[in-house]
């Protein structure tokens, strides 16, 4: 495995800047991700225990560092690393701000709602199947009604989410940038029948919905396939069919 | 009413103002598939039903809720709603089939869905979900 000195990581970081913001190459902004990757956890782990799942703070970090990878000027002379790392902790906060809880929960439910996500998933990988409630109870060391309060508490959570297509102010929804590049993921709009209420939600909005009701996928098959959490796909659901509803009345 | 050989029914009913009716579902429906051992999928599917349909009925002054179960299946009834605009979002024409609108929402995420009563205060939906086996 290669040592990189910091000094050479940024002369890297800047050819791979480059031939983004130059020649429009999307595998450097993609290398550019993949390398600071271990920044955005480091920065995301200050903000763990605070309620939200680690790894959804890592994705919200992420959409930070795309966003300082596509506004950087090849004219400053900072290193990528500097400039992102304000870009990636604002992301946070604002991601915390604008998740603030609407109503008061005890501490203790929403430390638990913040468990809940990776007891699912760490359950469904052991079980092979939807967890129940008292699975998940025993995995978290709680009793059911604290889980079923704590997964009604995730209810007090402002509905925003990582696809907040009007606060961003690119034209691509941050997440579709995150899974560009999945391999077998299509973002197959041709294939949906679900028009035109869908046409107002994102593209990966849209593509959840017809994992779901096309396709008949689980949400946790859903959350498996598109790399968030089941409580995510959950959340993004009731969301879009709600917009949706509101777009057709 | 659940029928006679599908093992001894239990029952919760309840009345609500439309307000918080979802979120007071969502809490029974979460204490039922804890008994049942119900899947988070599953339960999660179930709210959601509810939720939507409670949504597509706007108007009811008091909403009903009606839970019903055996360790075979669990029945929801949610009514009475008013009958438009539910009746005709569960009336999908062949046309609009493809699109996602209530019908299509509430088969997807429950096994049946069904008009149950309609009275002259409107009308009551069934939502049935069979328990999987373990």
């Amino acid at each position: 495995m290669t040592t990189w000195s910091p000094s050479e990581r940024a002369r890297y970081d800047r050819k791979l800047l480059r031939r983004y913001h130059e020649h429009g190459d999307a595998s450097a902004r993609e290398a550019l991700v993949r390398r600071h990757l271990p920044l955005v956890r480091s920065l995301a782990r200050r903000y763990a225990g605070r309620g939200e799942a680690l790894e959804d703070i890592e994705q919200v970090g992420t959409i930070g560092l795309i966003k300082a990878i596509d506004r950087y000027e090849l004219s400053r002379e900072v290193a990528l690393t500097t400039y992102a790392t304000p870009n990636v902790v604002g992301e946070i906060k604002r991601h915390f701000r604008d998740k603030a809880w609407t109503i008061r929960v005890p501490r203790h439910l929403q430390e638990l709602n913040g468990k809940l996500s990776k007891a699912i998933e760490r359950l469904t990988a052991t079980l092979g199947r939807s967890p129940t409630i008292a699975e998940i109870a025993a995995h978290v060391d709680a009793t059911p009604e604290d889980v079923l309060e704590a997964f009604e508490a995730g209810a007090a959570y402002s509905p925003a989410s990582l696809s907040v297509g009007t606060s961003w102010d690119g034209d691509l929804d941050p997440m579709e940038m995150i899974g560009a590049e999945d391999a077998g993921f299509e973002l197959a709009d041709h294939r949906t029948r679900l028009e035109p209420a869908l046409s107002g939600l994102s593209a990966r909005e849209r593509e959840i919905l017809r994992l779901r009701f096309d396709e008949g996928l689980t949400q946790t098959q859903i959350a498996e396939l598109v790399g968030i959490s089941q409580m995510h796909v959950s959340r993004l659901i009731r969301r879009s069919l709600e917009r949706m509803r509101a777009e057709l009345s | 009413m659940l029928a006679a050989g599908e093992g001894a029914a239990e029952r919760v009913e309840l009345e609500s103002p439309p307000g918080p009716a979802s979120s007071i579902a969502r809490l029974v429906l979460g204490g039922i598939a804890d008994c049942l051992r119900l899947g988070v999928d599953e339960l999660d599917d179930l709210q959601l039903a509810v939720e939507r349909l409670l949504a597509e009925a706007r108007g009811p002054e008091r909403v009903r809720l009606a839970f019903e179960w055996t360790d075979q299946t669990l029945r929801t009834y949610v009514g009475p709603l008013p009958e438009q605009p539910i009746a005709a979002a569960l009336e999908a024409s062949e046309r609009a089939r493809g699109e996602l609108d209530l019908r299509r929402v509430l088969e997807t995420l429950v096994d049946s869905v069904a008009i149950e009563q309609v009275s002259g205060d409107g009308l009551v939906v069934r939502l049935e979900k069979h328990v999987p086996r373990p």
